[in-house]
């Protein structure tokens, strides 16, 4: 059992700019390993701009970001993986002059416990079969399937998802669910951007709300019925 | 005659393999940094340097200098790299251009100054010498050599990109290097080794022709635009594309040559334009459509988005009156003719000027306008005894015939491809003017008869062209300033910064391309037959590359997109030639960092810091009235 006081993942005061547009206002909140965290938010509430954040991929920053006890707020986004972090754009962003194989081959390993290729197929079977085409050949369900089959690679342990069911069919967003709830299963922590909340509490543990750049409430979801009712009421949804 | 061809074949297969190590390299840099390296061709050369000194002073074999010129080079390309282009990164690919364009300057310029301009010998080993006689043909065997060298490398690098797992984080980091980078590829790293890769083999090109050309520091200068026009030719994203056409446009070269001599030197240029007409995005190219994403430019200096700064740019006319005024007081000071150059420069530079800052056109051919306008003004004037008002409209008019027809060609790609078209064009008319009999080559024309102005002012007098010369800068600048306030001119700048949306709205984008390349070509017209009339000269230089990179440098030093940036930038540069003069061979050099300088640290111009700094005054007097201006803006839709 993950011990409750830590955290895999902190951030404290974290504002950040598109040029001359803010866009966070002092976000703040942790990830406790193990568990799933979902943010959740209106479009351009900011939840991506979080994510970006944390890995550093914004062109203006301040605030503390702490990924396992070591504050990353200057580092580079290839050394902030090294901390075992992965990362799954909200565009996917497989690289369509890459093969399957080549995709997934790409990020370098972070952690020597990076997951076989025989679990990943486990996972994700209809990656099988799709070794050898090229990234633009695959629908946005299996690209989205590779985005996090490539992380799981690497041996990151703590995953950052941005929006992975978003355009999906329902019955590939259930694949997705299975595939979250079997990771969360094994002891991964994931941080979760959703905009579909009842997947969001299906799976999560926590959930932070998001609007206008800033944290307006962050609680837990375990055995709590009126959680929705009132994230809807909190996000004026 | 089939011999001769068949001779003339192996040549092109050697000068292929050339093509191919330069064009591979360039292409890499390209694909993943976005930058056109400027410094190709210096980095041939110091190859060819690297492999030479080694022999002289570290008694290198031929074998030992093949291996240690491309590891000089790539050093070499690490340090520029990591020192200077990493700055640029974030920035417009224009000032990773400028940047190569400054330091390409600087090496060859102390090249040049060094050793100066007679090539060094360098001699291949006695094993190589002779040849192959295949009854047919005779191949020297040293050519063989470097075909075969050329091929084996090409053909490596080729297969470690498509198949290993580093070229598959090479092609992952240029498709999309942010993503690449938050998966864990150490992205600085990759640029680096790309660049040193490119460099090594532009150092691995010059090494093996060393024997061949003599070792000189010119000796990378041409080779560069043919090498971009090869480039555009092939199309991005296929290095298999990129070596195939290298060789199969080597071949075309030579068959030329030896067909038809005189179209040697630019049939590549030819084809490109043809290439151009009928596929845009080169034969091997990946579509048109994902090309104009990867090279569409913006210029983020000149965002419109604070309009204070928008204010500056109207109400800082009142400092370019003034200092219109100061200048025009000046020929009591200074010498007129040296302040007519700085008039002619303005104009020149203002084309440039007007078409990227205002257009966000990147046009590097303006040398070849201002050298027709001098050219034909001159040739007007001497042998056709035109009288000045004819011959300097002789001289426009072709301009912006040319002008026309360089659009025509360069609109159909955008940002940096657009650059490397308007430069490769701009060397074709260059080589036409070469052989040209009117030109009088090296020489050019010279006594070009001043004349009579509309029968009444006589140019022969300097008062008189000096303020001729005023004022055709002075119309040149407010007819630009005026056309930029027009509607014509809030399209030009929509487009530029919107190609889409205003094509989404139904405007004949390319109809505005077109007729702001038409006035750039006007203007650059002007200024070359104000100056056949005020130097009575035209010359080769007057139609040479390095002329555009000094319209670059005017504009930078001064400000692009601003309107007194062009003057600023042309009384720098004159002024900066003038006092560089008695440094001699080394001026080329110190141009360079002064032009490396300007793009590491005065991003903006001088000039805008100069209106910041008069707005910062005034704003201390008058907050009123800065509240004014703002609502104007409004009512002009900005």
């Amino acid at each position: 059992m993950p011990d409750a006081d830590a955290v895999s993942l902190r951030l404290s005061h974290v504002q950040a700019w598109y040029g001359d547009s803010q866009a966070l206002f002092g976000v703040g909140f942790a990830v406790r390993p193990g568990e799933v965290t979902c943010l959740v938010g209106r479009n351009g509430a900011g939840k991506t701009t979080i994510l970006r954040a944390i890995m550093g991929l914004l062109p203006r920053q301040t605030g503390s970001i702490i990924l396992s006890g070591r504050e990353a707020s200057g580092m580079r986004p290839y050394e902030r993986t090294r901390f075992g972090i992965g990362y799954c754009p909200e565009e996917r962003a497989i690289f369509s002059s890459l093969t399957v194989e080549e995709n997934l081959a790409l990020p370098p390993a972070v952690c020597a416990a990076g997951m076989a290729k025989a679990d990943i197929f486990a996972l994700f079977p209809n990656l099988r079969t799709r070794g050898r085409h090229y990234g633009d050949q695959l629908s946005g369900g299996e690209q989205q399937m590779l985005a996090i089959a490539r992380i799981l690679r690497t041996g990151a342990q703590t995953l950052l998802l941005d929006e992975p069911t978003e355009g999906l069919a329902p019955v590939i967003v259930r694949q997705i669910e299975h595939v979250l709830i079997e990771l969360k299963r094994r002891g991964y922590t994931i941080l979760l951007v959703e905009q579909n909340l009842d997947f969001v509490l299906h799976l999560a543990d926590r959930v932070v709300a998001i609007e206008n750049g800033s944290v307006v409430d962050d609680l837990e979801t375990r055995g709590s019925e009126h959680v929705k009712a009132r994230l809807l009421e909190r996000l004026a949804l | 005659m089939m011999d001769l061809i068949l001779g003339y074949l192996t040549i092109g297969l050697v000068n292929g393999s050339f093509y191919a190590l330069l064009s591979l390299g360039l292409a890499l840099i390209f694909g993943l940094l976005n930058i056109l390296n400027m410094t190709h061709g210096v980095l041939y050369m110091m190859g060819a340097f690297a492999a030479w000194a080694g022999s002289r002073y570290l008694g290198l074999g031929y074998f030992g200098g093949l291996v240690f010129a491309p590891l000089c080079v790539a050093a070499f390309g690490v340090i520029l790299e990591r020192s200077l282009l990493r700055r640029t990164y974030g920035l417009d690919p224009l000032y990773g251009f400028m940047l190569t364009f400054g330091a390409a300057m600087i090496v060859q310029g102390g090249f040049q100054a060094y050793f100066g301009s007679t090539g060094l010998p360098y001699a291949a080993p006695d094993w190589l010498s002779g040849g192959l006689d295949l009854g047919f043909l005779y191949f020297p065997a040293y050519r063989l050599w470097v075909v075969a060298v050329a091929l084996v490398v090409c053909v490596i690098v080729w297969i470690a990109i498509a198949r290993t797992r580093l070229g598959s984080i090479l092609r992952a980091s240029s498709e999309n290097a942010a993503t690449a980078e938050a998966l864990g590829v150490g992205v600085p790293r990759v640029f680096a080794a790309t660049f040193a890769l490119g460099a090594g083999l532009a150092g691995l090109a010059g090494a093996l022709a060393a024997p061949i050309y003599q070792v000189s520091p010119l000796m990378g200068s041409d080779i560069l635009l043919v090498v971009f026009a090869i480039i555009v030719i092939g199309g991005m994203g296929s290095i298999g594309g990129t070596i195939v056409s290298s060789y199969a446009l080597a071949l075309i070269e030579s068959l030329t040559q030896a067909l038809v001599p005189q179209a040697a030197s630019f049939i590549v240029f030819a084809f490109m334009c043809v290439v151009l007409l009928l596929r845009p995005q080169g034969l091997f190219g990946i579509s048109v459509v994902r090309s104009h994403e990867f090279l569409a430019a913006r210029l983020p200096w000149i965002e419109p988005a604070d309009k204070e700064t928008a204010a500056k740019r109207l109400t800082g006319m009142v400092p370019v009156f003034a200092a219109v005024a100061a200048l025009l007081a000046l020929p009591m000071l200074l010498y007129p003719v040296y302040l007519m150059k700085i008039f002619c420069f303005t104009i020149f530079a203002a084309s440039f000027n007007f078409l990227l800052g205002f257009a966000g056109i990147m046009s590097f051919g303006q040398a070849a306008l201002f050298g027709t306008a001098a050219y034909l003004t001159a040739h007007a004037a001497r042998e056709w005894a035109l009288p000045p008002e004819a011959a300097i409209g002789v001289g426009i008019a072709a301009a912006l015939v040319l002008g026309i027809v360089m659009g025509i060609f360069a609109i159909r790609r955008r940002g940096i491809y657009q650059a490397m078209i308007t430069l490769a064009i701009a060397q074709m008319v260059y080589f036409v003017y070469v052989q040209a009999s009117f030109t009088h080559g090296e020489d050019g024309i010279q006594s070009v008869p001043r004349g009579v102005l509309l029968g009444l002012i006589d140019l022969r007098d300097d008062t008189n062209v000096y303020w001729l010369c005023a004022a055709a800068m002075l119309a040149v600048l407010f007819g630009l300033r005026r056309l930029i306030n027009s509607p014509f001119g809030m399209m030009l700048i929509a487009i530029r910064d919107n190609e889409r949306r205003a094509l989404s709205l139904g405007h004949n984008v390319d109809a505005y391309k077109l007729a702001a390349f038409a006035i750039a070509a006007f203007c650059a017209g002007v200024a070359g037959s104000m100056s056949a009339v005020v130097f009575q000269l035209a010359t080769l230089s007057g139609v040479h590359w390095h002329l555009s990179g000094e319209a670059v440098l005017m504009a930078l030093i001064g400000g692009i997109g601003t309107f007194g940036g062009p003057l600023v930038g042309a009384a720098v540069l004159v002024t900066m030639q003038h006092f560089l003069s008695p440094f001699g061979a080394w001026i080329v050099a110190i141009q360079g960092a002064v032009f490396v300088l300007c793009v590491l640290l005065f991003r903006d111009g001088l000039w805008p810091h100069a209106l910041a700094l008069a707005a910062n005054l005034r704003r201390q007097d008058a907050t009123s009235k800065s509240a004014e201006v703002p609502q104007a803006m409004e009512a002009i839709g900005r």
